[in-house]
């Protein structure tokens, strides 16, 4: 820049302090930006991966056979369903109807669980839309979001199918648009 | 075989692109008039080639040639031919070439114009508008090829640009159909008009870095680009109001943005764009500003980079998101090359971009739009915030955060309102100089209307504080805007002795850009109403009811008549088909509803077809849930009442009027511009 002094000599430009604030923030943005797109190429875990045990708290009301929290682990032979979802997101309500309905003709046949996890949402909010859609399934608040950051979900609504071996079977990824849709991801599992 | 020829004239398109970057850089940089004028060919030459690679791809989609792993994936034998064509912008691959050819089509636009007088910045614009275009092209050669086709080999059947050894092309019986929530035709139309506001901010942006670059930091590349913005931002808007209209019909939210962070995204370069169509009329009139403006457009292009980058990394999750790519990273690099270089440009001339004059008056015009920018940037700011947080969050406490609608809503509610208020006050204001006493004078008579108006609304319609301020802001400014208006149109009445229709016609077409963007105000007031009713009066239910039955809601009465199921092979789809009766609040037949459930057996997807009833007041919207045939329960609905919600389809469409009143090209543009820079004629012109 120093050829520019000549032409105008009382040029004082961008001060100092002020270019190295400019370049630390856009240093910085680039840097978290660069994060995510790290995280999001791992994306989801992937079918075949072992699902490793966690600990969901009940919402009060949603308690299952009695107990207030539940684990993965409690349900091996069985397949689970694991659907993250949360109040402010319109998509989960698309699919709300579909996985309730889903649940009163699975659950009954004591093979097949579902599990709704709550994430980042308050318990008054969530227990609106619960009751809103009538879902009766176990449901419990994502605490500290160690579950999701587990499955590193990408965000909700998301659905993974554990099958009986604790083995991560298929993942959707965005909402249920059919009562179909559930039944042929789910029914295939059941017939292994 | 055809597919192969289209990735030939691919790649060629892109070494095109590339060699018009260079042959600018280096005719300019030796001072070769010829290689120059190379580079502007070969630039032109960018639009008919890639116009042919897309006439290929189209070939290949109307004709189902399956073995092409994008056609598979986008398209099926029951898609009528036109959803076929339109299945082009349908995916990744096809919709990145699509960007590159608006692209190429524009920057073809641009470099084919008379150049005398601006020579200087042709190769740069050519430079800029190049490196963005191969940018684009050059995903599609590497990453994203739109022309792969399937090859059996041992492995199994694989997407491959170039034929493996030992493999035989795999031809599919069918293909796996365009996700049915993109067959309705607001989607058809969403995305062209999205990626037309986006590239063509692009052109402004490659004569801002011309300017910088050559030095010459006048007003003249905003004089050059000003009808590109407004048609670059008319583009943009039409995009984002599509974009809600189909999230409407569609996406049955009773709903029309959820601030989901690929609306935001496409919502950040319109805020910036927004305050850039303000803040480059003070520098026109004021010289002032330039720095601003400059940080202004680098900040526009940069988000719809950034934007783009979202919704096609999954570094966000979304409704809009597409599949998970490679292309990510190299995004990621563009979007860090384009800042570093055009902020240490803006740095390198900070100096010359100074101010020609001082603002004199807090209330001058200048100084409101002043405001109404640093309102705009508010806003940005809170958006980018919202969007980034997560990331930031788990970053530094290693649990993910993230905002939703009501954070949003909060924290830029007051921003809108504000702008709202000055939506009304800097109309009035004069450039220059203005004072408490002569806005005061200016003022008044509409704040008087508006407060009766809102006392009107106070004693019949509703008593929520917030509903009530934010009607009282849209009366003041609907009546400062006409009020504006009759003036002038009276003022010519008297001067000019027209009538006055003949005076109101004149007027506007004397100075469209002016009287436009007062019908552009109009038109956003028109739509705050709509927002204002949905957002704070609007009434959901649900039930489940059997025929016979009936639900009501806020007056309604909504009567189950009948239920039908068919199928219609030949399009592939399923159709579910409730009647439902609705009677008003005395009872009277108002009308029949059919909402429907499509159910699409190529994607095995849902769609829901809403119902609804429409008036000025408001809409009754009505979603067929759930239906099971045997249920002796019944059928479920979703019903919503959505009060004063079709004054935002209005207000969206006096909008686009608006845009394109002000952005019509007038006759003397050229002149205009003439006397301006050389002040060598006295004529009166626009503006």
């Amino acid at each position: 820049m120093t050829e520019l002094q000549n032409d105008a000599p009382v040029r004082k430009g961008v001060p100092l302090w002020a270019q190295i604030i400019i370049w630390a923030l856009l240093v910085g943005l680039l840097v978290i930006v660069a994060m995510g797109l790290n995280r999001a190429q791992q994306g989801t875990v992937q079918p075949g991966h072992v699902i490793d045990n966690f600990t969901l708290p009940l919402f009060s009301g949603y308690q299952f056979e009695g107990r207030s929290e539940i684990h993965l682990d409690d349900f091996r032979g069985k397949i689970v369903v694991i659907n993250f979802w949360a109040s402010w997101c319109k998509p989960c309500e698309q699919e709300a109807a579909e996985m309730q309905t889903a649940w009163e003709e699975y659950g009954p046949t004591g093979e097949v669980i579902f599990i709704g996890v709550d994430y980042v949402d308050t318990e008054p909010d969530a227990r609106v839309y619960l009751k809103k859609f009538g879902i009766t399934y176990p449901n419990g608040p994502d605490l500290a979001t160690h579950i999701s950051q587990y499955f590193r979900i990408k965000g909700v609504p998301e659905t993974y199918f554990v099958d009986r071996d604790g083995v991560l079977h298929y993942v959707q990824v965005g909402p249920f648009s059919s009562i179909d849709q559930i039944r042929n991801i789910i029914d295939p599992i059941l017939a292994e | 075989m055809i597919a192969d020829f289209g990735y030939g004239v691919l790649v060629v398109s892109f070494l095109t692109a590339l060699y018009s970057v260079f042959a600018a850089i280096y005719g300019e940089l030796k001072k070769l008039p010829n290689m120059v004028e190379s580079a502007r060919r070969a630039m032109l030459l960018t639009w008919p080639l890639l116009t042919l690679t897309a006439g290929i791809l189209i070939y290949l989609l109307v004709n189902d040639h399956y073995e092409v792993q994008f056609v598979y994936e986008v398209t099926s034998l029951s898609m009528p031919t036109y959803l076929k064509v339109t299945a082009w912008w349908g995916g990744q691959a096809g919709s990145l070439l699509f960007w590159s050819w608006l692209m190429s089509a524009f920057t073809s636009l641009v470099t084919f114009k008379k150049w005398d007088r601006d020579r200087e910045f042709l190769p740069w614009v050519i430079a800029v508008a190049g490196i963005t275009l191969a940018f684009f092209l050059g995903m599609n050669v590497v990453f994203e090829n739109p022309f792969r086709q399937l090859y059996q080999t041992f492995e199994g059947i694989n997407p491959y640009t170039f034929q493996p050894a030992d493999s035989i092309l795999f031809t599919p019986a069918d293909g796996r159909g365009l996700n049915p929530l993109l067959r309705h035709p607001g989607m058809v139309i969403h995305p062209p008009m999205l990626y037309l506001g986006f590239v063509s901010f692009v052109i402004p942006f490659a004569f801002a870095m011309a300017a910088l670059i050559t030095g010459r930091t006048d007003d003249r590349w905003i004089r050059l680009t000003r009808r590109w913005t407004l048609w670059a931002w008319l583009f943009l808007s039409a995009g984002l109001v599509l974009g809600g209209r189909w999230a409407y019909d569609v996406l049955g939210w009773g709903g029309y943005w959820g601030w989901d962070p690929v609306e935001i995204a496409a919502f950040m370069p319109w805020l910036t764009g927004t305050a850039f169509l303000h803040s480059v009329m003070i520098q026109e009139k004021r010289g002032m500003l330039k720095q601003w403006n400059m940080i202004l457009i680098v900040l526009t292009y940069d988000l719809v980079i950034f934007g783009t980058f979202l919704t096609r990394s999954g570094v966000l999750s979304s409704v809009h998101a597409f599949a998970e790519s490679a292309i990510g990273p190299l995004f990621f690099v563009f979007i860090g090359f384009t800042l570093i270089t055009s902020i240490a440009l803006i740095i390198h001339r900070w100096d010359s971009l100074k101010s020609e004059t001082k603002m004199t008056s807090l209330l001058s015009r200048e100084a409101l739009f002043l405001l109404n920018n640093l309102l705009f940037i508010g806003i940005l700011v809170v958006c980018f915030w919202g969007v980034i947080y997560p990331l930031i969050s788990e970053l530094f406490t290693g649990q993910k955060v993230t905002v939703g609608p009501p954070f949003y809503e909060r924290a830029t509610g007051p921003l809108w309102a504000s702008l709202m208020l000055l939506m009304g006050i800097a109309p009035l204001s004069a450039w220059g100089h203005s004072t408490v006493k002569t806005l005061g004078r200016a003022i008044w008579k509409p704040t008087v209307g508006a407060v009766i108006i809102t006392s009107v609304i106070y004693a019949t319609y509703t008593q929520k504080i917030i509903a009530l301020i934010s009607f009282f802001l849209i009366a003041l400014v609907i009546l400062v805007t006409i009020y504006e208006y009759w003036r002038g149109a009276h003022a010519r009445q008297r001067s000019q002795g027209e009538n006055f229709f003949a005076a109101f016609w004149n007027l506007t077409g004397r100075n469209r850009r002016r009287y436009g963007g007062y019908i552009i105000h109009l038109s956003m007031m028109l739509m705050a109403i709509g927002i204002v009713g949905i957002e704070m009066f609007q009434v959901e239910t649900q039930g489940t009811i059997a025929v016979g039955d009936s639900i009501n809601i806020s007056g309604y009465t909504i009567k189950y008549k009948e239920v039908a199921s068919w199928d219609d092979n030949p399009s592939g789809v399923n159709y579910t088909r409730a009647v439902v009766e609705i009677y008003g609040e005395d009872g009277a037949y108002l009308g029949n509803l059919k909402p429907r459930k499509d159910f699409y057996f190529d994607s095995q997807q849902n769609m829901t077809i809403p119902g609804q009833l429409a008036s000025l007041k408001d809409e009754v919207y009505v979603l067929l849930i759930n239906w099971e045939p045997i249920s002796p329960v019944g059928t479920t609905f979703k019903i919503f009442v959505n009060p004063l919600v079709n004054w935002l389809w209005m207000g969206s469409f006096l909008f686009i009027v608006g845009i394109i009143i002000a952005a019509w090209p007038d006759k003397d543009t050229e002149l205009a511009v003439v006397r301006s820079s050389k002040q060598v004629r006295q004529a009166s012109a626009a503006d």
